[in-house]
This record gives structure tokens, sequence and C-alpha cells, in this order.
């Protein structure tokens, strides 16, 4: 018997995202006019979706039942990349050309931790299913977070490890981790926080420091303010594609990544807004839903990370284009540029499909 | 497993319970922003990219009576940086590293430039024969001959402004060379095309080409003073426009600023317009003055007072010329002097005040707003008076001999109390006896006017009196400002009884009369009034107020109005009465026994008054024997016979007006000649006369 089905492909999933990236390439256009260094990033952009769709449906073929096996050897592999990014690239190629050393592969190691996390905590926690009460199972879990969680901090990536963070909670909260441990882990947090903002450099304090008290960095809070700006003039219909005096006249910065969202808002208003916001909810839900029906715990687990990441990096962006949340760097989901956060996300959608196709009738 | 299977359900549902509260959550505060405060961000978007800019326009410039230009406007060439645009880096070491490099290679072409453009003068030593010429500044002359020198910042000053300004307002350009040559800045820029965030600026910049000499009229342009930029503000200048601060640039500010045009632009984030709003109106030029200045003659004045003054080591002097016909000033030259351009590129507050509290105040004009003892030139007023009031006549004979005694007003009887009044003669061991009127004005004899002022007790003669006295030379314009169209002019004094009263608590007695008729005591006035009353006795009694912009056009040089003297009063003095005090001047240069023969000239006669006029300052000390320092004046008209030019020369502490004003005068009257000879022989018309033969 065929264990999976295309049909039970998710195609609606698949129009969405398809839907949502060109939406973003659409609205990218806007955001780079007029500037020469950027006019090529649109076409980049489709690119980027389409190979991202070749990739979702080349890993949606394979199954990832069969990734269970060699969970701990990717592991291994991933820490060992990330060492090598973090460490040795540092001293040998420089503090930049790490990145045109990686540049070789389409997705960067950071991002590819975030999938290998997804599958190693997965597949531990699927496999201990009838012990979520052993604090052996938490401690475990732990274990296996911690050193990924670490080496991609100190990339460093504070953005990376908090999308690490909040991906392995959603895990283990999925998998069923007993309440108390939940709330241990709450409290031990809290405890350890000042040690924490000890960690932090001094980009990512000042950030933080400007999200408690704006006034603190006028300069820096100048592009808070100004997407503040962009998102509440757009209005109810916005002021037209193109037409954004707060990003036509550059007083938006980075518009085409951390606050593509301002230029939605501002050029197609809260409609326009609004439509990309059901979009993600849409995907999430067709997530949730195909998390609901996986034929085993590993692949929910897969789902419900994945799931994790593309809600928190949406509330992240669209809560830092609003002044909610601090600015952190984080792309927002299928519609910022970027071919590595794009491929990354059509990789594990990729695993989502492979789950959704092998999911039994509901019944 | 069906309470796991539950377990992940529940689980999940939670999750997607968050979800959808979060996306609720995003919606509400997207419509509170979009919709409850969608007006007011609104208001912001606008307020960043609508700029209203009101552009000046060029402002007038100056000419005098031939259209020699008196003031121009160029440009001041500057290399500056937006640190917006230079190179950046997270790790702040390696942004710093970057930024010094293109500040080095920046800071070198321009250097590079210069000397390429123009070498520095490099003096040889050679063997002795010929001495390396060293220049000495003029002593009464400040900043002269020193074209604005380029300046270009060293790196470090370039890397400290731009950490400053980037901290404020990033995208506001930091000057880092400025008073370039044209040339190197063009050349600057074209090289620097690698170097993100350079650029060049034009800086309008006011140029005088005849500098200190006519520095104290023409005076200087600034940035609006804090103190006044209120009531600037209000008349619709921009905060940092530059406006007249002295002279007629602060005069005739209203005529030469021009309208400001008025232009809505839309801005991006780096202030750069990148389209006009509706409909732009264009800033309208300024007007032009021509002024009825002579810059032929007042070139001749300067060299004459600066020749006449350097010998004599004073510290200050003035020569004023004026058309006694018209009452249009001719020529004024006040030293020292200072060279307005250094105020055209902007001034330290250290140089402004190193020039400003310089020996004898150069930013002074002394003409009109030095106030000195006036001396002998001031007998003209009682000599006029005594004649119309009837207390002489020109035929009434005053004895005078050197010295005469005024007794003490408490012990009449006691003549060891009696106060001395002395002639100048005296000091030479002379007299000058029986003297009528005239022969008094041509020796300046002073006890003469002594009696004819404040009577003779001994021959029961009765003087004008202090009220009669101080009446005349208000009638002469002493006392008041003549009003002419400069700045900060000074009143002087005529003291009187009530003001001795008030100033000094002590009653007026009949030597201050004495002291007042001629010319000392408390009587202070301008070289300006000096002028004025001589042309008044010149032309009959007409007292003019005097006038330097004779004619405002438009800026293509058709006339819009024209300037001309008014007239502050005639005087109630009958002319045969004014003959004679004519008379007494022209045989004050003229009559062998005159004071003032070295005034005189071979072809063109010459009457004036010398003074010499005793003044009080600590810093200067009394001569070996006794006597006070002394101002030089001479006050003169000419032709005679038909006078058309008064002019007056005071040289501070010079010592005798016969011996240093009046040759001065004698030059300044020969230049004037010389120059409308010439010109009369040419057929050649001024700028005014060439304008109104245009005209229809």
């Amino acid at each position: 018997m065929r264990r999976y089905s295309w049909r039970r492909f998710d195609w609606f999933l698949l129009l969405a995202v398809l839907i949502l990236s060109s939406y973003g390439v659409v609205m990218i256009a806007s955001a780079v006019q007029g500037d020469p260094e950027l006019v090529d990033y649109p076409r980049r952009q489709m690119f980027y979706i389409v190979a991202g769709v070749a990739l979702m449906i080349a890993v949606a073929a394979f199954d990832y039942n069969l990734l269970a096996s060699f969970t701990w050897p990717i592991y291994l592999a991933m820490l060992a990349l990330l060492a090598l990014v973090g460490v040795v690239g540092k001293t040998i190629f420089g503090a930049q050309s790490w990145i045109d050393f990686f540049g070789l592969f389409p997705i960067q190691p950071s991002e590819l931790a975030k999938v290998v996390l997804a599958l190693v905590l997965g597949k531990f926690l699927a496999d201990r299913q009838e012990r979520m009460d052993d604090p052996a199972t938490l401690l475990g879990g732990a274990l296996i977070v911690a050193p990924i969680l670490t080496l991609v901090f100190l990339e460093p990536d504070l953005g990376g490890a908090v999308v690490l963070a909040v991906e392995a909670a959603f895990i283990f909260f999925a998998a069923g981790l007993y309440y108390r441990y939940i709330f241990a882990i709450g409290a031990a947090a809290l405890a350890l926080s000042p040690l924490f903002w000890n960690l932090l450099n001094e980009t990512q304090r000042t950030r933080l420091r400007i999200f408690v008290d704006p006034a603190a960095d006028p300069d820096s809070y100048f592009n808070v303010e100004q997407a503040l700006v962009s998102v509440g003039s757009g209005g109810l219909l916005g002021k037209g594609y193109g037409q954004g005096t707060q990003s036509q006249l550059h007083f938006l910065r980075v518009r085409h990544t951390d606050f593509i969202f301002s230029v939605i808002a501002e050029e197609l208003g809260f409609v326009g807004a609004t439509i990309l916001l059901l979009l993600l909810l849409f995907i999430l839900w067709r997530l949730w839903r195909i998390a609901v029906e996986a034929p085993n715990v590993f692949g929910r687990l897969i789902v419900v990370a994945v799931a994790a990441i593309v809600l928190f990096q949406s509330i992240v962006t669209v809560g830092m284009n609003m002044a909610l949340l601090p600015v952190t760097g984080l792309p927002l989901p299928f519609v910022s540029y970027g071919g590595n956060a794009l491929l990354s996300l059509m990789l594990m959608l990729g695993l989502v499909q492979s789950v959704a196709m092998r999911r039994k009738a509901r019944g | 497993m069906s309470s796991r299977s539950d377990r992940f359900l529940t689980r999940i549902f939670l999750l997607q319970a968050l979800t959808v509260l979060i996306f609720i959550a995003l919606l509400g505060k997207l419509a509170s922003l979009q919709f409850g405060r969608a007006q007011a961000f609104q208001e912001r978007a606008t307020f960043n990219r609508i700029r209203v800019v009101r552009p000046e326009g060029e402002r007038g410039v100056v000419y005098d009576r031939d259209g020699r230009m008196l003031v121009r406007n160029t440009a001041a060439f500057e290399i500056a940086l937006i640190p917006a645009d230079l190179p950046d880096d997270p790790d702040f070491v390696v942004s710093q590293q970057k930024r010094r490099v293109l500040y080095e290679e920046l800071t070198t072409l321009i250097n590079q430039a210069l000397w390429e453009v123009s070498p520095p003068d490099i003096e040889f030593e050679d063997d002795g024969k010929a001495v390396p010429s060293r220049r000495t500044p003029p002593p009464l002359t400040f900043g002269i001959n020193e074209p604005p020198s380029p300046s270009v910042m060293s790196v470090d000053e370039i890397d400290q402004l731009v950490l400053q300004r980037e901290a404020g307002s990033a995208f506001q350009p930091v000057v880092v060379a400025e008073n370039l040559p044209r040339d190197v800045a063009l050349r600057v820029i074209e090289e620097s095309y690698r170097l993100p965030g350079v650029v060049l600026q034009l800086q309008p910049r006011r140029e005088y080409p005849t500098g200190a000499k006519t520095a104290e009229i023409i005076g200087y342009t600034g940035p609006i003073p804090q103190e006044t930029m209120q009531s600037y503000l209000e008349r619709g200048y921009n905060a940092d426009a530059w406006v007249g601060w002295s002279g007629l640039e602060f005069v005739y500010e209203d005529y030469l600023r021009g309208k400001p045009g008025r232009k809505v632009i839309e801005v991006d984030v780096k202030g750069r317009e990148q389209a006009v709003l509706g409909e732009a109106i264009p800033p309208e030029p300024g007007k032009n003055l021509i002024l009825s200045l002579d810059m032929e003659l007042q070139e001749a004045m300067f060299q004459a007072l600066l020749n006449g003054v350097n010998s004599w080591r004073s510290e200050s002097a003035v020569a004023v010329a004026m058309d006694t016909r018209t009452g249009y000033i001719l020529g004024m030259v006040s030293l020292p002097t200072y060279d307005n351009n250094i105020f055209a590129d902007g001034i330290t507050a250290a140089e402004y005040a190193s020039i400003a509290e310089a020996r004898g105040e150069p930013l002074i004009n002394h003409a009109i707003s030095g106030i000195y003892p006036p001396g002998s030139t001031f007998k003209m007023v009682p000599a006029a008076a005594g004649l119309q009031e009837g207390v002489v006549t020109p035929r009434t004979r005053l004895n005078a001999p050197g010295i005469i005694y005024l007794p003490n007003r408490n012990f009449p009887d006691n003549p060891l109390l009696a106060q001395p009044f002395v002639c100048w003669i005296y000091k030479e061991g002379g007299y000058h006896g029986d003297v009528n009127l005239k022969e008094a004005l041509a020796q300046s004899c002073d006890i003469y006017f002594y009696k004819l002022g404040g009577g003779w007790y001994v021959t029961e003669f009765e003087g004008l009196g202090a009220p009669t006295l101080a009446e005349y030379a208000r009638l002469f314009g002493y006392g008041e400002p003549t009003g002419i169209d400069l700045p900060a002019e000074s009143a002087g004094l005529v003291p009187d009884a009530r003001w001795k009263r008030i100033a000094k608590g002590e009653r007026w007695v009949t030597g201050d009369t004495y002291n007042m008729s001629i010319g000392q005591g408390d009587v202070l006035a301008t070289p300006l009034q000096v002028t004025l009353m001589t042309a008044a006795v010149a032309n009959d009694g007409l007292l003019f107020r005097p006038q330097i912009v004779a004619a405002i056009t438009d800026s293509e040089g058709h006339l819009v109005e024209r300037r001309e003297p008014s007239l502050i009063r005639e005087l109630p003095i009958e002319s045969k009465w004014l003959d004679v005090v004519r008379e007494g001047m022209w045989m004050a240069v003229n009559w062998e026994y005159g004071t003032a023969p070295k005034a005189a000239l071979p072809d063109i006669v010459v009457a004036g008054k010398t003074g010499t006029a005793e003044f009080y300052d600590p810093d200067i000390p009394r001569d070996s024997r006794g006597n006070l320092p002394t101002h030089a004046w001479f006050t003169a008209f000419a032709p005679y016979e038909d006078p058309e030019i008064a002019v007056t020369v005071f040289v501070y502490n010079g010592g005798e007006g016969s011996a240093v004003a009046a040759p001065i005068t004698r030059d300044i009257l020969r230049s004037y000649f010389d120059i409308k000879a010439r010109d009369e022989a040419a057929g050649s018309r001024t700028l005014l006369e060439r304008m109104e033969a245009l005209q229809p």
C-alpha cells in the first residue's frame, strides 16, 4: 500500500505561499524603485521563489521518516558547521568574508540550524513520548538545544538564537511537556535574565533600551518612528502603489527587508496590510491542521517547529513595524527580500508537505 | 495512547488559539494606527517631506558716481562632507579606519590641487643682492591686502566634526575646505568621484573691491545677530540669511536685499529637493545704489590723509569732502580703517575683537561718530553770530594782548585769584594787538573771540553771551546728528548753563563762555558737523542734510529713485555778514599774516580756517612746557569766488592745524580740481548724468 499521496499534498498551502511571496516581490519592486543598486532585487527574489518551490516539492517527495535514523549524524554535522563558521571562519577569513565563503551555499548555517533542531529535538521527544514526566527528558532536550543555540548566538546572530529558543519551546510544549516543567523553565529564564543581558553586545543592548525608552537614542529611534509614521499615514486604502511618500523619499530605511510591512501599510493601507496578515494566518492555519493530522509524533513536531518559526517571525517583524517590539533584523516570512530566509522556509515547508502527504484521512 | 493523543490535540488547540489571538491583536493595533491616528501620522508624513523655502534674491550692488563698482557679488567655493553618505561599518573601529583613509585622500587631493594652481611664494635668500621685500603693514589699516586665504582642515579636525555632526544631523554637510579658488574646487570635485559623501558648495559672498578705503561707508554684512533674530524673522528673513551690519549695507538693507521668493518643495530624507509643488515665486534681486562719492577723490583723500598722518604717529584721522552746492558727500575717510572683505568670509569672535579693540577703533567711522573739541574751526559761529546780532561790525576792533584775566567771582579784588585766558600766540611770546573780525579769523586770535563771546568787563563791552552763542551753534548744526544716511552718528555737544548744572553740578561762568567761543571747553563736534558749517558759510547759509546715496536703481540699471539732500535750514544770517566771514577765511589762507598759508593752491583760491584743539587724554602726556596735547583741524572751501567743495581734515593728537591738517587739505583740493579739470576736458559725465541722458 502506498503510504503517501500527492492528493494529500497541501495545494492550498502552496497557493497561499505563492500569492504571499508574489505580493512580496511586487512590494519589493516599489521599495527599491529608483535605487540603481537594488534595481535587480525583485527579479532575484522571483528566482528564489521559483527555486524555493522546486526545493519544497523535491523535499516533499522525500519521506521525512527516513531522516529519523540520521538525526544524530546530522546534528553533529550541524554543530561542526556552526563551529566552523563562528570560530574558524572568523579567524581564517576575517569577520566579514565568511559570508562570501558561505555565499556559495544557498542557505546559511544558522538558517539550516532551525531545520536541524526541528528534526533532532522532534525525534528525541517523539521517542520519549512515554516519559514526558521524566526530568531526564527535559534535561536531554535542553542538552540538544543548548550547544546549537550557543553557537548561533556566538556567530553572533541574536535574532537567529531567539528564533531557535522559541522553536524549541513550541516543540517542547506541543510534545506535551508537563506544565510544572514549563513553569520551572519560565522561572529559571527569569532568574537568569541578568546573565543574559551581560551576554548581549552593545548594539543589541541599545536596541532593547530604545525599545523600553524610545527617546534614549533619537538617531536610532528615527527608523522605528518613521516606520510608525509610514504605517499610520497609510490610512484605509493607502497612498497608492509606488506613491508612499515615506518609502519613496527614503524616510523609511531598509525598506525591502526589515520594514517591508511599513511599505505595504503605507502604500496599500489597512486593506493591503490586512490581506497580508490574513494570508499569513491562512498559512498558519494550514500548518496547524497538518500538525493535528500528522501520521506520527515526529512529523507532528516538525510541523509545529515550522509553524512556530513562521508565527514568531511574523509577530516580531509586524510588531516591530508598529513599534510594538524591538528591531531585530528578522525578515517577514515569504515577503521580505532575501534568498537565504526564503529558501530555508521553503525547505521547511517541503518537510511539512512530506508530513502532509503521509497523513491519514480524517475520520 | 488516547490520553496522549488528547493531550496533543489540546496543546495544538492552545497554540492555534494563541495564533488567532496574536493576529487579532496585530490587526487591532493596525486599525488603531491607520484609522484612529491616521490623520496625525499623515500630518507628520507631510511635515517630513514638504518644505517651504524662501530663496533670497541676489543682493544689490553699489557704484560710485562714475559707475565704479564698490560692492559686488561673487561666490566662495567650499568642499564639504555629508556624514550620512560616508562609508559605514557596524564595527566602529573598521568604520573609523575607512573614513580616515577617505579624509586623508580628500585633504591630500585638495592640498595638491591648491599647490599646483598657486604654488606658495618662496622668498629666496640670495647673496645680499636683492633684499627680500618685507612688507610692513600700514599702521592705520587692518587686514588689508589679504585675499581670503583657502583653509583646509586636518584629518583629525574632520574626524571630530563628522562624529559630532553625525550624532545630530547626519545630512548637514561638514565644510572641510573653504575659500578655495574656483579651479581648485572644480578639480577636487572631479577627482573625488570615488570618494562617497564629498560635495561642492557655493557660498554667495560679498566682495568689496575698494576694501579699506571705503569700509566705513560701505560697511559689511553678517549673519543675523541672535538678539535681533525675531524682528528679522518677522520681516520674512531666513534664519541663516546674512544682513547688513554697518555702513550703507545696514542703512539700505531694505533696498539692497530685494524680495525673497517662495517655493514649496518635496524633499527626501537627506533634504534634497525632489520636486517643486505648485507654482514657485522667483526671488526678486535687490536694488543697486549709486553714490555721490567720487572713488578717485576718495582714493586721493585716503592717500593724502595716510601720508599726512603716518608722519605724525596719530592714532586716528578723518577727511570729509562735501559738495557745498548740493550737500552730497564726495569723499569720507576715517583712519584707522579695516578691510571689510574679512567680514565677507565670516569672522571669528577673536578676530572681531582684535579689530574692534585695536588702537584708534578701526570699526568706528570717526567722521560721523567721533566727537572732538572743534577748536578754532568753531570761530565761524561766534563770528557770524556777532555780526548778525550787531555785537560787532566788520570794523570793530578789539584789543588783543597775549593774555587777559577774568577776576574771581567771589574775590574780585584779589588779582592772584583771577583766571588767566591766553591766546595761542602768547605761548610763542607774541600778541595780536587791535584786530577786527576778519583779522581775528585770519590769525585765529583767541582774545578777540573771548571778548566777542563773553564780553570784556574792563571796557564794559557786551559780548554775545552764552545763550546766544549756543543758539547760533545749534543753528549751524552743532549738538544734533546731521541725519546723514550712515548709521551710528553722534550728536556732539553744545554746552549751556542747564547742561552744566546737570552734568557737572556747577554754575555757568563767563570763563565757560570764553572757552566755548574758541571751540574749547565742553563743545564737542564731529568732523562732518564742521564740514556742514563750512559748507553753509560757503553757500551763503544753506545747511544741508548730507547724503551719500544719490540714486537707487533696479537690478537692470533703471533709475528708481533719486535721493537729494534736503535742507536742514536756511541760516538766519544776512549774506553780507557771511561775506565777511568768508573774507576772514580767505585771509587765513592768502593774507601774509594768515595761519594757513600751507593750504594755498597756485591756481585755485582757497579759503579756510585752522584749528588746534587742546584735549585731555590720560594716556597722552603734556609736552615739555606743560601744554595739553592738541588735535589738528583744518576746514576749507574752494574756489573762493564760486565755492563748490568744502573739505575738513582732522588729525587726532596731530599737533598744529596749520602745520598738519592744512597741507593735507591742500592735497585733497589739488586732487579734486585736477580730477575735475581732466573730466571737463574729456567731457566725461557722471553715471547719473549718463542715465538721465538716456531717459526721454
